[in-house]
């Protein structure tokens, strides 16, 4: 079922937008720089990339299902996606340092 | 009465939220079993395992099954109690109107009728001189189901979510689950009122700090990932009872109501009252071909989801035929209508105007009558969401008050979280207690459905007094025993639901997976994993040891 | 101005603002509101349908409204009465276009 793995990538795509703002906020940005305090412009490219990822999968999701159905199906899936960024900030905060590679400086 | 809006929204929050969070948690929890009510259905009722089937043809299947359809005896009994005099036998009453009913996931069609009585009512404003019937058949070859088989998913659980099956007191079972959804949508409000960090804590879980933390911090995740879906649902589900919430149709504006509905019957051409003349129905096939082909010609294919007759047998007889909504949010049905006599269209609904398509997608949103898997299991998660947002609610109100209660002698702290146990864990006890029972009761037993009905409710009530029973540590500000032990007692029940399925169906869960037979499937495997989910939480509770026990203990 | 802990019968008396006049309010709004639509020329159906939609989100605010408000005698004020002559308006409305 090649939709199937569409619906996966929706998934993965919201997870990541919404992993990505959420390291523009101060503390999950410290879970892993502790050491540096976030600058703006950081800030701005994180959300930019967190709006860009969700832009995305709302769009392949208008792409698989007709209208309504597409939107809602997006909207719910910001559940599972912000709660499986919210446990993984919780458990293993360092899944989601491949998405600061291009931030550079280490602690 | 309080000095800041943010004190008296915290006070309504806690305390509405307390009180109809008993009921609001098995209004979620049931509503999320809802969403596959007919795959329980199916694991349910074995002699219905087999595949979705669309609306059979009315000439050849549907009518017969009609001829021989009778008043059901429980509305036999009901309107005895409405009407003076004794009612005929019901073997002699006439259908004045029927309907057929199914939708993309049932292999088995709903049917129904009213019966015309001779009798007055005993209440003059009481307009209906029906009896009703109904019956479930199979439609491949329109035999029907025995009457006392319990479809647990559709007719247990679902009217549970909207009616607590409380139809004492003219159905105050609906008006205590309206008023929950209410509060539901006051909680909401008054809930991100009182959250102040809510986007710098929106993924925010921290599992090491103290339970109060912790359990706060879950709460408010799952209220508010999931918030528009927790608001729309509580809206939602008020939007579609308004009738029953507000009946100015029935009572103040009555007569604008019914002239109205004159008026409107003038306009439309479907007759509110029969003629009197007798005139024989049209082939109903046909009328069927003619709206499939008229939809298909708007873009709009698809299969019959309801079939509506009234006037049977009558020249002002008319046949309504809409369309099952599988592929869009909005419930529009594209309702066509017929002459029963000659079978020529009389009506075509016109496309829904601003407030009634407005009416229609919400109405959608929350009957979801779409075909799209991932999307119901989203509807489950969300629901779910709910239910942990409002046990971390009673778990975060007892950790807050039990130390003090506890110093002061009060067991405020120790009847809510009793309370909590039943409505939460034993929930989930009478649930897998109904699934075992309806394995393990004799086939042949009479009643087989009431029986299944009665160990649910005797399991919740077991549930409630074992929970009563084993929270007295709380009154030492220490967790009651009740949560692990009934954790290990949902564990226990799941498997052996499981386990009996194999065993009296030989549908395991190899079988059901590999032949692709998912209603069944489905079921089984949502039991493991609260099995799972169940037996880790019970073993998680017994072995932490709790560190934050009063020091002077 | 600074209040102590809310008393028994202050409870009581906001519960039931807030249900019952709350209740009582929406019914009049319900009821007059369709009416009034009706008499403005909209179809019954359509009337009433607009305003249950907009009907339960009054009772929430409503709802709010009397546990946030700092004057009681204000909120029972507005529910009942204006409940009371919505009510009273409906009917009058009904009776004029049925005639």
């Amino acid at each position: 079922m090649p939709d199937a793995l569409f619906y996966v990538l929706v998934v993965v795509l919201v997870v990541l937008g919404l992993a990505s703002f959420a390291l523009a906020m101060e503390r999950h940005w410290r879970q892993l720089r502790p050491g540096s305090p976030i600058a703006r412009p950081t800030t701005l490219v994180l959300r930019a990339i967190g709006a860009t990822a969700l832009a995305a999968s709302l769009a392949l999701c208008l792409w698989l299902d007709h209208g309504t159905i597409a939107s809602l199906v997006w909207v719910m899936a910001l559940v599972p996606a912000a709660l499986a960024v919210t446990f993984t900030f919780s458990w293993r905060p360092q899944w989601f340092a491949p998405l600061l590679w291009w931030t550079g400086t280490r602690p | 009465m309080f000095a800041t809006f943010r004190l008296s929204m915290t006070w309504l929050h806690t305390w509405f939220g307390l009180v109809l969070g008993y009921v609001l948690v098995v209004v979620f929890f049931f509503g999320s079993l809802s969403v596959f009510d007919r795959e329980i259905d199916r694991w349910a009722l074995p002699e219905t395992r087999f595949e979705a089937q669309p609306m059979p043809s009315f000439d050849e299947v549907l009518a017969p099954v009609f001829r021989e359809l009778e008043p059901h005896p429980d509305d036999m009994a009901a309107t005895a109690r409405r009407v003076i005099g004794p009612l005929p036998d019901p073997g002699t009453l006439e259908l004045a109107s029927l309907y057929a009913y199914t939708t993309h996931r049932d292999p088995v069609l709903l049917v129904g009728g009213e019966f015309g009585i001779p009798n007055k009512p005993k209440d003059a404003s009481d307009e209906h001189q029906h009896v009703h019937g109904w019956a479930t058949i199979d439609p491949r070859t329109g035999t029907p189901l025995p009457v006392d088989r319990l479809k647990i998913g559709s007719d247990f659980f679902y009217p549970m979510h909207y009616s607590l099956h409380l139809h004492a007191w003219n159905d105050v079972g609906y008006w205590i689950v309206g008023f929950a959804a209410l509060v539901m949508l006051a909680a909401l409000v008054s809930g991100v009122v009182v959250h102040r960090k809510l986007f710098r804590e929106l993924f925010t879980f921290r599992p090491r700090k103290q339970p109060q933390r912790r359990l706060l911090d879950l709460h408010n995740l799952t209220g508010v990932v999931a918030l528009p879906f927790h608001f729309f649902f509580a809206l939602t589900g008020l939007i579609i009872f308004a009738a029953i919430y507000l009946p100015v149709s029935d009572k103040l504006l009555k007569p604008l109501h019914d002239a109205h509905e004159r008026l409107e019957s003038t306009q439309t051409g479907l007759p509110l009252e029969p003629a009197g003349q007798p005139a024989a129905m049209a082939s109903v096939d046909a009328m069927v071909a003619e709206a499939q082909r008229r939809w298909a010609e708007r873009g709009m294919a698809g299969e019959v989801g309801l079939l509506f007759a009234d006037h049977l047998g009558d020249t002002n007889g008319y046949v309504s035929i809409y369309r099952a909504g599988t592929d869009r949010v909005s419930l529009t049905g594209e309702g066509i209508h017929f002459r029963a006599s000659t079978g020529e269209v009389i009506r075509v609904e016109p496309p829904a105007g601003v407030v009634a398509g407005i009416n229609d997608f919400l109405t959608g949103l929350h009957l979801q009558h779409f075909r799209h898997w991932l999307l119901r299991w989203l509807y489950f998660l969300g629901g779910m969401a709910g239910c942990v947002c409002i046990a971390t609610g009673f778990l975060f109100f007892v950790e807050k008050r039990k130390q003090q209660h506890a110093r002061e002698g009060r067991s405020g702290a120790r009847w809510v979280d009793a309370l909590a146990v039943a409505a939460v864990t034993g929930t989930l006890i009478a649930t897998a207690a109904i699934l075992v029972a309806n394995r393990l009761l004799p086939e042949d037993l009479p009643a087989r459905g009431t029986w299944e009905e009665r160990v649910f409710w005797l399991a919740w009530l077991g549930a409630l007094l074992h929970a009563a029973w084993r929270s007295a540590p709380v009154l030492q500000a220490r967790r009651s025993a009740a949560w692990a032990e009934q954790c290990l007692a949902v564990s226990v029940l799941a498997v052996v639901a499981v386990l009996l399925n194999w065993i009296t169906t030989g549908d395991h869960l190899w079988h059901t997976l590999t032949t692709g037979y998912w209603p069944v499937a489905g079921v089984d495997l949502t039991l493991l994993a609260a099995a799972a989910i169940a037996a880790m939480t019970a073993r998680r509770l017994w072995s932490t040891t709790p560190t934050w026990e009063p020091a002077h203990a | 101005m600074s209040t102590p802990s809310p008393t028994a019968p202050q409870i009581v008396s906001r519960v039931l603002a807030s249900v019952l006049g709350g209740y009582g309010f929406v019914w009049g709004f319900a009821a007059f509101g369709t009416a009034l639509l009706v008499a403005g020329g909209m179809e019954y159906h359509e009337a009433w349908t607009l305003v249950m939609l907009l009907a339960f989100l009054l009772f929430l605010g409503l709802f709010c409204w009397a546990f946030a408000a700092s004057s009681l005698a204000r909120v029972w004020t507005v529910l009942a009465g204006g409940g009371g002559a919505m009510t009273l308006g409906a009917w009058l409305l009904t009776r004029h276009l049925v005639s």
